[in-house]
């Protein structure tokens, strides 16, 4: 691999002229500092590996972050001790794009959304809509891959640097 | 070995005197009546806005979601303009903007199906005359529910088709014009404007499939048609190899004709990929199919082919360039698609013949279908034997020495549509290992795209790499798919229409569309298989119709092998290639015809709004990648049939979402009673892109909950949701209480513990409206 990292993971996702932030675990713990109702989308590219259900389920914990399960990645959440909602992809995003909407506690619209492992060109799309139509809230990427229609997301990285990221956002 | 052999020629019956017709221009004598025995509904042939109002019905219900590709309008000489937060210089918004380009999307497919059609008239009429008439067989009366309904005629001879697709392209016209600079500024009419190019695409697909029907003699709905071969081993590479590629039956019909006026069954191959390869299969069962669409540059690569024929629509543009690094030859025959080749139509075939043999051109363009039929054949015979060695691929012990190469920089997976894992498996190649380039290949993981082969910085064959390391492991694949039927017969509709209606049978699920699926082919064919031991009616089209037909169980045995092609509980039925799909929505209206008695002429509305609240049906289109996917699921969706997609139909740009959490979102008019009522998220969506098959398949049976179910049909329909989503999500839906109206919706088999998930969501019981509508009471 070379050492690009901001390029978006598919090249061809670029979409205009603004471009989504890096971030570090520092700063992505600061905007979830910052925020009053965050909320954590897991996706099923994480579904079959326990080292990052685990990982997450850490940061879930840590931050008492409502969950949102998204494909099929719910049972398994679920089976490993993550409470969450089911929605697909889209219809989550449809939802955060209503500032109405009460949000997945009843508490109100989320302000800030971290995503992690939802099909990449999927989270695209979705991120795009949020982008245009989403302005009451911030999104942050904690995939493997960098997002440039996200607010902020972490850096196109390997695995090892990927799993110390994750495991830094566990801390507060 | 014996052929099914249509008779191409007049029928003697034509001649018959006693609806003789005698046409000069414009002015028929005696000619056969087309107006129906029913009263003109409001909408004959509707202009742009005469629908609108049921238009905004739908989009109040489903507003679209937006998912911009870009932050940009590129369209005109004021920008580019960034519409993030703004508007462009001419005015739009971002909302605007992504409705104008799927109105874009949808007039492109809208035109590539009518631009098919008039191709196919234009040819049928010159070869079998204006007057040929339109005979769908005994069993079918309602011949073309779709133009008798938005026409408000009855076609009895081909010419009057002609009368259908003249108002799809005027219709078309007026729609194109309205996404001009400066024109339409409305998200929601935009919206509305596509799905009137979604229904001119229903009606054109349907004058396009009637017209082959009738002019080659196509199956007219039965449910038995024979098994046909399928799949790249069917085809004997020793013999002359001619294949077909595109959605244009023509050409291929005359190749085979020429191949059966002098006998050569057994001295050529004639095959298919895509939607020619299924109608050609309807023409004469002799031909092959090779596959979906996602085959095309596998089995261009494999150098099998001889001579490779397109016609029209979802052929690759470089399909010359690839056809000559194996010295294949190919002749184009649409003015769609000419591809630089010399126009030789009014040349002399042998002189065609003899400089495409001699190498004087790499291929050519041949507008005339029956001389096609000569050339490609005459050629494949004699350039055959000396291209046995001409095979691009890599030899399969060569690969792990050429793999070697690989940098690993990464960038052929990035850019991979699917993500797939090409680095690893050209790693793996590299140790001698070719397992992982072949899981590529099967059931179309990689549907060979070639990006990867582009970006590669090493320029290795990767798709040469997939396409020889699979074809070692798979070459001797033979399954069997059922010819494409064409319409669902009326018979079938009155023996089934009523349980559909009431909810006996779960629903009438229907698998269309392209091969860009998110997992490969065998992803539709596990879902149709779930479906059909629930008993669904299981009805498939173009490339998902292959792929389905790709998948054998423990025994060998396709689904088409195991389960029946009628149009009833646990049948899977081909219905055709992409036109075809016109019959599935055809199928719903003659529901609200034959079943429900509602009038067709001019009645759109009404019938469609008949369809959304009771006829459980549902459209799954799990690999669309295409404008004329996009042009289909307008059409359907402006009839009230929703339809689930695959996760990269997000790039299409635009879905249309219901809000379960918004009550008032529900109501409907109890026609019965004149009452506005609650009413449940039944159909949830009209247009909604899930993530993973798992997703997809629950959705898809939650989005044939009606409803006009009766406590019995409803407790069917909830089984099969409640069964799948314990299957895949671990518990209960966690939605039930907003669907079972009384007690007696609950399913037997769960009904303690939905009742007691009901109770702890203090669920009361409401009434279900007798006549459910979003039309207002008359």
């Amino acid at each position: 691999m070379d050492g690009d990292r901001t390029t978006p993971w598919q090249p061809t996702v670029i979409a205009g002229p603004k471009h989504g932030m890096l971030v570090t675990p520092a700063i992505a713990k600061m905007m979830l500092k910052k925020a009053k109702n965050p909320l954590f989308v897991i996706g099923p590219l994480i579904k079959d590996d326990d080292g990052l259900i685990s990982l997450c389920k850490n940061i879930v914990e840590a931050w008492n972050l409502p969950v949102v399960a998204t494909g099929n990645i719910y049972k398994s959440l679920t089976e490993n001790g993550i409470k969450s909602k089911r929605y697909g992809t889209i219809e989550i995003v449809n939802l955060l794009k209503d500032p109405e909407w009460k949000g997945i506690n009843s508490e109100g619209q989320h302000d800030l959304v971290l995503f992690i492992g939802v099909t990449y060109y999927l989270a695209s799309q979705g991120l795009s809509s949020l982008k245009h139509f989403a302005p009451h809230l911030k999104t942050v990427t904690l995939c493997k891959y960098f997002h440039s229609n996200a607010d902020a997301s972490f850096p196109n990285m390997s695995d090892s640097e990927w799993t110390n990221y994750l495991e830094k956002m566990s801390k507060i | 070995m014996t052929y099914k052999k249509m008779d191409k020629k007049l029928d003697n019956d034509f001649w018959k005197t006693k609806n003789l017709s005698l046409t000069i221009g414009e002015v028929s004598i005696g000619k056969p009546k087309q107006e129906l025995d029913e009263p003109m509904g409001p909408t004959p042939k509707p202009s742009v806005t005469d629908l609108r109002s049921w238009d905004f019905k739908l989009l109040k219900r489903y507003p679209p979601f937006y998912a911009p590709f870009c932050d940009m309008c590129c369209l005109c000489t004021y920008g580019k303009c960034d519409l993030l937060g703004k508007k462009g210089a001419c005015g739009i918004d971002a909302e605007a903007q992504q409705a104008r380009t799927v109105l874009l999307a949808s007039c492109i497919g809208t035109a590539a199906h009518a631009g098919h059609g008039r191709h196919m008239l234009h040819h049928v009429i010159k070869e079998k005359g204006k007057d040929f008439p339109i005979d769908m067989g005994k069993n079918i009366d309602i011949e073309a529910p779709i133009i008798r309904t938005i026409i408000g005629k009855k076609p009895v001879t081909v010419s009057d088709l002609d009368e259908s697709l003249s108002y799809v392209e005027e219709q078309l016209s007026h729609l194109l014009s309205a996404c001009h600079t400066g024109q339409e500024g409305n998200a929601l009419d935009f919206e509305s404007k596509a799905l009137h190019a979604g229904m001119m695409d229903d009606l054109a697909r349907e004058v396009a499939d009637i017209t082959q029907i009738v002019a080659y003699d196509m199956p007219r709905g039965d449910g038995d048609e024979p098994l046909v071969e399928l799949g790249l081993g069917t085809v004997d590479k020793d013999k002359p190899v001619v294949l077909c590629i595109g959605h244009n039956v023509a050409p291929g019909a005359e190749i085979l004709d020429y191949v059966e006026d002098n006998d050569l069954y057994e001295d050529v191959e004639i095959c298919g990929i895509c939607c020619t390869a299924i109608d050609i299969t309807r023409y004469n069962q002799a031909a092959k199919v090779i596959g979906p669409l996602s085959k095309q540059m596998k089995f261009i690569r494999s150098g099998v082919s001889d001579v490779i024929v397109v016609d029209e629509q979802c052929v690759r543009t470089d399909v010359l360039e690839e056809a000559k690094r194996n010295g294949a030859v190919v002749i184009a025959t649409t003015d769609k698609m000419c591809l630089g080749l010399s126009d030789m139509t009014k040349e002399d075939p042998e002189l065609i013949i003899n400089e495409l043999v001699n190498g004087k051109i790499d291929g050519a363009l041949i507008l005339e279908p029956k001389k096609v039929g000569k050339v490609a054949v005459e050629v494949a015979k004699k350039i055959a034997k000396r291209r046995e060695s001409l095979k691009c691929l890599p030899d399969i012990s060569e690969i792990p020495e050429i793999a070697k190469e690989c940098t690993e920089c990464g960038w052929c997976v990035r850019v991979c549509p699917n993500n797939r894992p090409i680095m690893d498996a050209v790693t793996s190649a590299a140790k001698g290992d070719l397992k992982k380039l072949a899981d590529l290949y099967e059931y179309d993981m990689c549907y060979t795209c070639g990006r990867c082969e582009e970006e590669c910085e090493r320029n290795l064959p990767l798709v040469s790499f997939i396409t020889k390391a699979g074809d070692h492991f798979v070459k001797n694949q033979k399954f069997k798919m059922r010819a494409g039927r064409g319409p669902v017969q009326d018979v079938e509709i009155r023996k089934v229409g009523g349980p559909i209606v009431l909810g006996d049978i779960p629903g009438v699920v229907a698998f269309v569309g392209c091969s860009n699926f998110p997992n490969g082919g065998i992803e539709i064919a596990k879902m149709a298989e779930e479906l059909l031991k629930r008993s669904y009616i299981v009805v498939a089209t173009g490339c998902s119709a292959m792929s389905i037909g790709e998948y054998v169980d423990e025994d060998g045995l396709t689904l088409y092998e195991k389960y029946e092609g009628i149009f009833d509980a646990s049948g899977l039925a081909n219905i055709g290639s992409c036109v075809s799909n016109a019959h599935i929505s055809g199928a719903c209206i003659k529901i609200a015809n034959i079943f429900a008695k509602k009038p067709l002429s001019g009645n759109f509305e009404e019938v469609a709004d008949y369809i959304l609240n009771r006829v459980g049906t549902c459209g799954v289109a799990w690999g669309a990648f295409s404008q004329k996917a996009a042009a289909i699921a307008a059409g359907v969706n402006r009839w009230g049939i929703p339809a689930v997609l695959g996760p990269h139909s997000s790039k299409y740009r635009r879905l249309y979402l219901g809000r379960i959490d918004k009550e008032e979102m529900w109501d409907l008019n109890d026609l019965r009673t004149g009452e506005t009522v609650k009413g449940e998220p039944a159909p949830e969506h009209l247009l909604y892109a899930a993530e993973t098959m798992e997703e997809a398949l629950v959705s898809t049976v939650k989005m044939c909950i009606r409803p006009n179910d009766t406590p019995k049909g409803r407790q069917l329909k909830l089984s099969n949701y409640i069964d799948l989503y314990k299957k895949y999500f671990g518990e209960l839906p966690p939605d039930l209480e907003l669907f079972v109206r009384t007690e007696r919706d609950i399913p037997i088999t769960h009904k303690k513990e939905v009742m007691d998930d009901l109770t702890s969501k203090n669920w009361t019981p409401r009434e279900a409206p007798k006549e459910p509508s979003l039309l207002e009471r008359k």
